[in-house]
């Protein structure tokens, strides 16, 4: 623990670790995360070292302006701030059995629904934010989803063309670093699915593809690459991007989905592979406050119809 | 979809609130249409009577197979029949105050339309008609009930009355038909019978006794004629055997038979007694003056001999013989004579008989044709007359109201509470079933649909690693306009709730 302590004190007197965020919630949620990772797993000195050095790696990612609140909401991502909520504590949590599960090495996962509309894309987004919450790690998100993409949509305040993965698939002037964007979230990368929507699946299989994942892993020993695919029962695709991941994460919508479709999804991926189930976008009503209602009526109702 | 009562009960609430303008609308409609319903519904005084159709009254059974009680099967339908008939239903109308207006026959009509359909008749049990009436007006409905059930009882009176009596006219008109069908049958036979004296029923029976009975007289007098025939050659040649004199035994014959037997009384007396003994010297004496008288006798024979004279002592007579046969002979003659004319008679009879046997049988026929016409009318005739009179006796009984007799059991009553579905009702039920309706609809889709809407059940049911369930993400502002959406939502329910409830103080307090 002395060393931990020590490593920290270290990177803080050299300015490498940089807490980014002020509030204290995230500070404390990835302090948890820390100790639970560490405490799992017998970490060596020399793992602590690497860690340390790969923290500020991260630590000097060059970003540009952070996302205001509004954005962050408006995409439906969630942020430190938002404190205790519910859904932010569910990525956190998969987050961390994320984490254990892979023993703390970086790896592929491919977030992919059971139907279209699913959220898989709200799902791998926000996973890939719970792992950026994390200082000393950074994640990229892959748009994968051609036919309908979400990620481009992150970039709408910006007017310039951004390359993409078809474009760097397709094309051989473009180089990584081309296609991987910061978007205002402190160490989240995203890679767009590009300004082709068509790509033959044979893309997927080629060999380029497989470097750019292997490249991408070993750029940051810290760094989780999540694919967001199209759905499962939606796209041939799907399967041939799962044998290029590590891990894939089944997303079932709260009440479109069938127990026989569970079954075939969970039966193509694999049990092997398949690292688990989210159940999402369970329509539980939100707390209105029910409570200022007893407390002050009058200021509720008026807050009720006040734009 | 079957979820365990944890999970049950929080999908239910999470649908409910995802469908909760669904279900604060249709709260709204279901309230609306109930409070329109309930305002519109006829308020609904009802009056009933039952009516105790009984026909089975003490005279039914001193009548018993001499009146025919109508049968009534299905009352309560032949009481609808009744009642909703033109008859009636305008009466009503006249005296229960619809017709105080003037009114054309379209709003007639659908008046008497009305009145039929808020009319129910029901047989309770197999005597009993329960008649029932719904008004909005309480007066109205008790005058109507009561109204019907009088015209009911007195128009199936007077029905049953007119039926006994079409029935008596018909079986009347038969009665005399037939009688004029017998008369003329009569008439007929009677004629029939004066031209044919002979032909009477049975007349075969006697003509062929009669002749049996010639026959047999005829034989028996052949035979008879046969036998004094065989007497009378009989007689014939006795009588040429015969002489017609025959010599009478003398004097003298009779003396010696005298001695004869004398001789033989001696004979026995000599065998006991002696010569001496007076008897036997007294039959000696005897003897001897037979013996002498004999010569005496002799004597004179042949003196009267000699001279040529007949003596009448030694006479010829005629043989008696003879006369008899003589007389045989004439009586079987005359017997011979008799039996011959009787056999002639017989003879002619029979020829008679025959051909009266003849003509009887020509006219048999034709008697027993009209015998049976007549019978069959006379029968018939009879028969109609007892049906006469027990149709008679029973349009009687009707004109006398004995036969069905119809008694107002439990007579109308002016309701003076409301019946069937009041206001209350409709409000209490539009409020439950505009809550229980969504709900239900809701429930019923969760249960229709076998969906995941919980995220424990991938972990129970799948054997998957389920690694976290994310809650809808609500955004601040998102969360404000559910705030906004259910603050209406909630004033629209009050405003739905107030409505129905001030809705309901005013008909509470009458004014609508």
């Amino acid at each position: 623990m002395s060393k931990i302590e020590k490593a920290l004190n270290k990177a803080r007197a050299t300015g490498s670790l940089r807490i980014a965020s002020p509030h204290s919630d995230q500070t404390e949620g990835d302090k948890q995360l820390t100790t639970t990772s560490s405490s799992s797993m017998p970490v060596s000195a020399n793992d602590i070292e690497q860690r340390v050095s790969a923290s500020a790696l991260i630590a000097r990612m060059r970003e540009i302006a952070p996302l205001d609140r509004h954005a962050l909401t408006q995409n439906r991502l969630i942020h430190p701030e938002m404190g205790e909520n519910g859904t932010v504590r569910a990525f956190r949590e998969i987050r961390t059995k994320i984490i254990q599960k892979t023993q703390g090495r970086n790896c592929i996962i491919m977030v992919t629904s059971v139907t279209g509309e699913g959220g898989s894309s709200f799902v791998a987004l926000n996973l890939s934010a719970a792992f950026a919450f994390d200082a000393g790690k950074t994640a990229l998100l892959m748009d994968c989803n051609f036919r309908n993409p979400f990620l481009h949509k992150l970039f709408t305040a910006r007017n310039e063309p951004l390359h993409g993965l078809t474009d760097y698939l397709e094309n051989t002037d473009i180089d990584i670093a081309d296609i991987i964007h910061p978007v205002g979230i402190e160490r989240l990368r995203v890679v767009p699915s590009g300004g082709r929507r068509e790509i033959p699946a044979e893309y997927f299989t080629s060999i380029k593809m497989k470097r750019l994942l292997d490249s991408i892993r070993q750029r940051y020993r810290e760094r989780y690459i999540i694919l967001d695919a199209p759905p499962m029962t939606e796209s041939a695709d799907t399967q041939i991007i799962a044998d290029l991941c590590d891990y894939v994460l089944l997303v079932v919508p709260y009440g479109q989905v069938t127990d026989a479709q569970i079954d075939a999804c969970a039966h193509a991926i694999g049990e092997k592979k398949l690292l688990g189930v989210v159940f999402n976008n369970e329509r539980v009503p939100p707390d209105l406050g029910w409570r200022n209602l007893l407390r002050n009526p009058l200021a509720f109702i008026a807050r009720a119809f006040n734009q | 979809m079957n979820l365990k009562p944890e999970y049950r009960l929080k999908v239910l609430i999470n649908e409910v609130f995802n469908y909760r303008r669904a279900v604060v609308g249709l709260f709204v409609v279901v309230n609306v249409v109930a409070l329109i319903l309930g305002l519109v519904w006829p308020k609904g005084y009802s009056s009933s009577t039952t009516i105790l159709v009984d026909d089975k009254k003490i005279i039914q059974p001193l009548m018993q197979g001499a009146a025919v009680a109508t049968e009534v099967a299905d009352r309560a339908r032949l009481a609808r029949e009744v009642i909703f008939g033109r008859k009636i239903m305008n009466q009503v109308l006249e005296d229960t105050g619809w017709m105080a207006v003037k009114r054309t026959p379209e709003e007639v009509g659908e008046i008497v339309e009305k009145i039929r359909k808020r009319t129910s008749i029901a047989s309770l049990g197999k005597d009993i008609i329960k008649l029932e009436y719904r008004d909005d007006d309480a007066e109205r409905a008790f005058k109507t009930t009561k109204k019907l059930a009088e015209l009911f009882i007195s128009e199936s009176l007077g029905a049953k009355a007119a039926e006994s009596q079409a029935a008596f006219d018909f079986i009347d008109k038969q009665t005399e038909e037939y009688h004029d069908k017998l008369l003329k049958a009569e008439e007929q036979l009677k004629e029939f019978r004066t031209a044919n004296l002979d032909a009477r029923p049975g007349s075969d029976v006697d003509i062929s006794t009669r002749l049996n009975t010639l026959q047999t007289r005829i034989e028996q007098s052949a035979q008879d004629l046969k036998e004094a025939e065989v007497k009378k050659a009989s007689l014939e040649k006795q009588l040429s055997g015969e002489a017609e004199v025959a010599n009478v035994l003398s004097r003298e014959g009779q003396y010696r038979t005298r001695i004869a037997e004398l001789q033989s009384q001696l004979e026995t007396l000599r065998l006991s007694y002696l010569e001496t003994y007076p008897d036997i010297v007294r039959i000696k004496h005897q003897i001897e003056d037979l013996n002498e008288a004999i010569a005496e006798d002799r004597k004179a024979r042949s003196a009267a001999k000699a001279t040529g004279r007949v003596t009448v002592d030694d006479s010829v007579v005629n043989n008696p013989m003879y006369q008899q046969l003589k007389r045989d002979l004439s009586q079987a003659q005359i017997t011979v004579d008799t039996l011959n004319a009787r056999i002639s008679e017989a003879k002619r009879q029979l020829q008679q008989e025959l051909e009266r046997g003849k003509r009887v049988h020509g006219g048999e026929a034709t008697m027993s044709e009209l015998t049976r016409d007549y019978q069959v009318n006379r029968d018939i005739y009879q028969d109609l007359l007892k049906r006469r009179e027990n149709a008679r006796v029973s349009m009687n009984l009707d004109r006398e109201k004995q036969g069905l007799t119809f008694k107002i059991q439990e007579p109308a009553l002016l309701p003076l509470e409301p019946t069937g579905l009041r206001f209350i009702h409709f409000v209490v039920g539009g409020l439950l079933a505009g809550i229980l309706l969504p709900i239900g609809l809701i429930y019923a889709k969760l249960q229709a649909e076998p969906r995941i809407y919980v995220g424990q059940l991938i972990s129970e049911k799948h054997k998957l690693p389920l690694l976290a369930i994310i809650p809808h993400m609500w955004s601040p502002a998102d969360i404000q306009a559910v705030r906004r959406e259910v603050g209406w939502l909630t004033l629209t329910t009050s405003i739905t709730v107030l409505v129905v409830a001030a809705v309901s103080v005013l008909r509470l307090v009458k004014v609508i």
